[in-house]
């Protein structure tokens, strides 16, 4: 009798073809377009801000407290330091960082829940249990603790938010690999041969790296403020680094000069917008059910 | 022997058109359908999925999806029914004309109980106290044969079966003596042993209370038990239309001699083949040119591809759309 | 009960095992030098015995009832905790209150005006809601509302100088209504309405979401068109009908929506100047006081599992389908 080669069971074949013009029409979407142009503009500045600054960020003048002028765009603080100038330059700070920290998380998340779907038991109890601990605690609290007893700083904190971002990553992956691996089980007398597991592969991809991506697009937003919150209880990087989240902190007590605040609150503000803008295309586009995007 | 005689018209339908909105464009589901319910009459359509019969019947209550076109007339008790403002259309909804939905598994409120949705719309429209609307659907739930009506009140649709429910949907839609019942397919998604109590009930209720029903189906069996007069409608038009008994025993249209031939025959031999009707029917974006059966008919001419068929009286209160007119016997 | 327990054990374990020294961070500079008070400090606080020990006898303290001395106040964590939480319950019970009754509202809009303008507008506000640095509004909310209009006042809990009401909760609020101190009420309240508000617009703009594609979901279901073919008039419709079946996702949310509060109030209650548990989250994460932390991580924890377990009862309040039995 011979054994005869199926063709790969229907499903995967669909979601192979969905894929290219789902993301392909995100694009068109106008918020994320709005998204996209924003985070540009945003990703230009950190890159080109030494050319964009008009001042140094760290040179104090004797022009103390200064509201907004020409030569000010956004006033000065306390040091007589040019607030734009920091505002530009904390974008070198906090975009590369929140890109690291998802890229990390993913990474870390990924891997470990990865491993925990593919050999279950006590691998996946272990990691299972690690992550709903990390869910347990209050974000905050955690970052905190954890920031505090390292001390404060930026790669503490960076530290901090890692364990705090990898358990959603480790959810995810883990949850696909699971439901491949029944996949498999099901379809295992009608996969043979090493390319209709390539083809699982070229499917299985795909199907992980979706909603991976709609999660790490949001969650390079919520890094960049977690990160800034942290720093404004003090727990981040320490001045006299212009870093938005410290900004802030500085700002509230110089409670009447609004500028000194308020411009770098703005300026996360606008970043976290749009990875949100961004973010929230992608899971319309992503899935055809969720209620924001599409025609019905 | 027409329908005109003693019996007042309850519901006019004249030269209903109704368009849908599509990703390709406007669609036509229901081209230029007429028909007319007498009072304490069963008024059956029959037809395919996708024929237009339920658009036709929700146009009549307002309830098209957004973005529908309607054209024509749809007169209920002298009143015009198509366009009705908003207020108007509430009165009409449930008090004078109320409806019963296919699958009473999810035509009923699944967290909202019995009670509830027996006494809401009663309330609203007649004001009565919530002790009255009470007392009231104690007493529609014994009419409907629903046991033990006092505790059934408190309980919820998943408590149900498939047969109790649509009794009870039945119950609701009968809540506040409406004048016509307009049931869509409410046997189909019931097994067949209860659908043949679910039918007797709706007799039954319709002689006590005078009702008139429009009982749409593509069961032609649930058709012949309990409608009086049919229309058989195809790809949004109406193609045949007559008292029941005559047209399931002499169709004239050949689509309707079609659906007839499908159906096995219980004391046919058991190698009796099953006759389809071959082809498939039409999508309103893609609906042929001229008679819609025309490509699905043994009996089709040259001007059956050109020319949209007219609805024709051909006596004994019966109308024809075919002018081949093949099945005269 | 599980997870209880291994939060303290997790919580235990790690402040231990992180470098930094309690004695050192609660003592200052003069008396570290001072190797005997270093050792009264540890003999005091137990840090000088082996770690599993240090550990039994923290849970056998607690099993009762006692979580430990905080090294900061010198007081009973369990006191410290008496004092703080009814003021952040006061706070967030009222945000969560604000948030869910506006965040489903406005949900309900966008969903039955979808695709519309309204609704456009309304993603970009709820988008923008939970984008929001929640200091960062705090502030310009203070200086907005408070310095320029001085609508509201901009911080603390009374104003200084209004005595609180007679103690029966804790919550002022409620304290000044038991007591019939309308004006301590009014005064409580209108230093709540700041605070709550900023509190409460990350999940403002997270229950319109939810809510949003929650009520989708549900309205083009059969029983709605029914619900609509019985005459009914569209508002009771959705606020009957609709709004019901769709309660079901939105309720889940409510344990997302507590977490949030949970980590707002550490950033509110800083800015505020409001004495409760955040404030005292922060102070003893940074000072690494280590029964304040525990103790602290243990109450979040327990109204974590209270908050669940309020949510899986009203899971099946919402939902016969749900209900055992």
């Amino acid at each position: 009798m011979t054994v005869q080669q199926l063709p790969a069971p229907a499903r995967f074949r669909i979601s192979l073809r969905r894929r290219p013009g789902t993301i392909a029409s995100a694009w068109r979407q106008p918020l994320a377009i709005a998204g996209m142009v924003l985070a540009g503009v945003w990703i230009f500045i950190a890159v080109f801000v030494p050319f964009l600054a008009p001042y140094d960020p760290l040179h104090q003048t004797d022009l103390l407290l200064a509201p907004p002028t020409a030569a000010h765009l956004f006033g000065t603080d306390e040091l007589g330091r040019d607030v734009f100038s920091r505002v530009l330059w904390g974008s070198r700070l906090s975009i590369p960082i929140a890109f690291f920290l998802v890229v990390g998380a993913v990474v870390i998340g990924g891997t470990l829940g990865a491993l925990a779907g593919y050999f279950g038991g006590v691998v996946e109890e272990v990691v299972m249990r690690a992550a709903d601990l990390v869910f347990a605690f209050p974000t905050i609290i955690l970052a905190m603790a954890v920031t505090a007893a390292l001390g404060p700083s930026l790669q503490n904190a960076v530290l901090a938010l890692l364990i705090v971002f990898w358990p959603s990553y480790a959810r995810v992956v883990r949850g696909l690999v699971v439901s491949l691996k029944q996949a498999d089980y099901v379809s295992a007398t009608r996969l043979l041969g090493s390319s209709s597991r390539r083809a699982l592969m070229v499917d299985v991809l795909p199907n992980v790296a979706g909603p991976v991506l709609v999660l790490a697009t949001l969650d390079v937003g919520n890094a960049v403020l977690l990160l800034a919150g942290l720093s404004f209880l003090g727990l981040g990087s320490p001045p006299p680094f212009a870093e938005w989240g410290s900004m802030v902190n500085v700002g509230t007590q110089y409670f009447e000069r609004w500028w000194m605040g308020t411009f770098p609150g703005f300026a996360i503000l606008s970043v976290v917008l749009a990875f949100n803008f961004l973010g929230d295309s992608l899971r319309d586009a992503l899935d055809p059910r969720s209620s924001w995007g599409g025609q019905q | 022997m027409g329908r005109s005689a003693v019996n007042p018209t309850l519901l006019e339908v004249r030269k209903l058109r109704i368009h849908l909105p599509t990703a390709s464009g406007m669609s036509t589901v229901v081209d230029g359908v007429d028909f007319e319910v007498r009072r304490g009459e069963v008024f059956g359509i029959a037809g395919e999925s996708g024929s237009g019969k339920t658009m036709s019947v929700l146009a009549l209550l307002g309830l098209l999806p957004d973005g529908a076109v309607v054209e024509g007339s749809a007169k209920y008790d002298g009143i015009e029914l198509l366009g009705l403002k908003g207020p108007s259309m509430r009165e009409i909804r449930g008090a004078e004309i109320a409806m019963v939905f296919q699958d009473p598994m999810t035509s009923l409120h699944p967290m909202l109980s019995v009670e509830r949705q027996l006494t809401e719309h009663v309330r609203y429209h007649l004001g009565v106290s919530a002790r009255q609307a009470r007392i009231r659907a104690a007493q529609l739930l014994r009419e409907v044969r629903i046991p033990d009506p006092e505790s059934a009140l408190g309980g919820y649709p998943h408590q149900f079966s498939g047969g109790m429910r649509q009794r009870i949907a039945i119950a609701i839609a009968l809540a506040c003596n409406p004048k016509l019942l307009i049931a869509d397919e409410p046997t189909t998604a019931l097994d067949v042993t209860v659908q043949a109590g679910v039918l007797r009930l709706l007799d039954r209720l319709r002689v006590e209370a005078g009702l008139s029903v429009v009982m749409i189906t593509h069961d032609l069996g649930v058709m012949s038990s309990i409608a009086e007069w049919l229309t058989v409608m195809y790809a949004g038009r109406v193609v045949e239309s007559g008292r029941t008994a005559d047209v399931l025993a002499r169709p004239r249209h050949p689509y309707t001699a079609g659906l007839l031939a499908a159906l096995p025959h219980p004391e046919a031999p058991a190698e009796t083949a099953l006759r389809a009707i071959k082809g498939a029917p039409p999508s309103p974006l893609a609906r042929p040119a001229g008679c819609a059966f025309h490509p699905r008919c043994d009996y089709a001419r040259p001007s059956c591809s050109t020319s949209v068929p007219a609805l024709v009286p051909i006596g004994e209160g019966r109308t024809l759309a075919c002018p081949v007119d093949p099945l005269i016997a | 009960m599980l997870l209880g327990l291994g939060i303290t054990f997790v919580a235990f374990v790690l402040t231990e095992l992180l470098p930094g020294d309690p004695a050192a961070a609660n003592l200052g500079q003069r008396a570290i030098g001072d190797p005997a008070a270093v050792q009264a400090f540890r003999e005091h606080y137990g840090l000088d015995k082996p770690l599993p020990v240090q550990y039994a006898v923290y849970l056998q303290h607690l099993v009762h009832g006692d979580l430990g001395e905080s090294e900061q106040s010198h007081r009973p964590v369990l006191t410290d905790l008496r004092e703080y939480v009814p003021a952040t319950a006061e706070l967030a019970v009222t945000s969560i209150i604000i948030a869910f009754a506006l965040g489903i509202a406005l949900g309900i809009l966008a969903a039955v005006r979808r695709n519309k303008f309204t609704d456009q507008l309304l993603r970009v506000v709820s988008l923008s809601g939970i984008s929001m640095p929640t200091f960062w509004l705090a502030l310009v909310a203070i200086y907005v509302f408070f310095f320029k209009l001085g609508w509201v006042p901009g911080s603390e809990r009374l104003d200084p100088g209004t005595f609180a009401p007679p103690h029966v909760t804790g919550l002022y609020t409620v304290d000044a209504l038991l007591s019939g101190q309308t004006d301590v009420f009014t005064n409580a309240v209108q230093h709540l309405i700041l605070p709550a508000f900023v509190l409460a617009a990350y999940n403002i703009g997270l229950l319109t979401r939810f809510t949003r594609s929650a009520v989708l979901e549900v309205i083009n279901n059969d029983y709605i068109q029914a619900a609509r073919a019985k005459g009914l008039p569209e508002r009771t419709v959705v606020l009957r009908h609709v709004l019901r079946a769709a309660l079901p996702p939105i309720i889940t949310v409510g344990g997302l929506a507590f977490a949030n509060v949970m980590t707002g109030t550490v950033l509110v209650e800083k800015i505020f100047a409001w004495p409760g548990i955040g404030n005292y989250a922060f102070l003893s994460a940074t000072t690494l006081d280590l029964p304040a932390i525990m103790g602290v991580s243990l109450f979040v924890a327990i109204v974590y599992i209270v908050v669940n377990f309020v949510v899986d009862v009203l899971y099946g309040v919402i939902d016969p389908r749900v209900r055992v039995g």
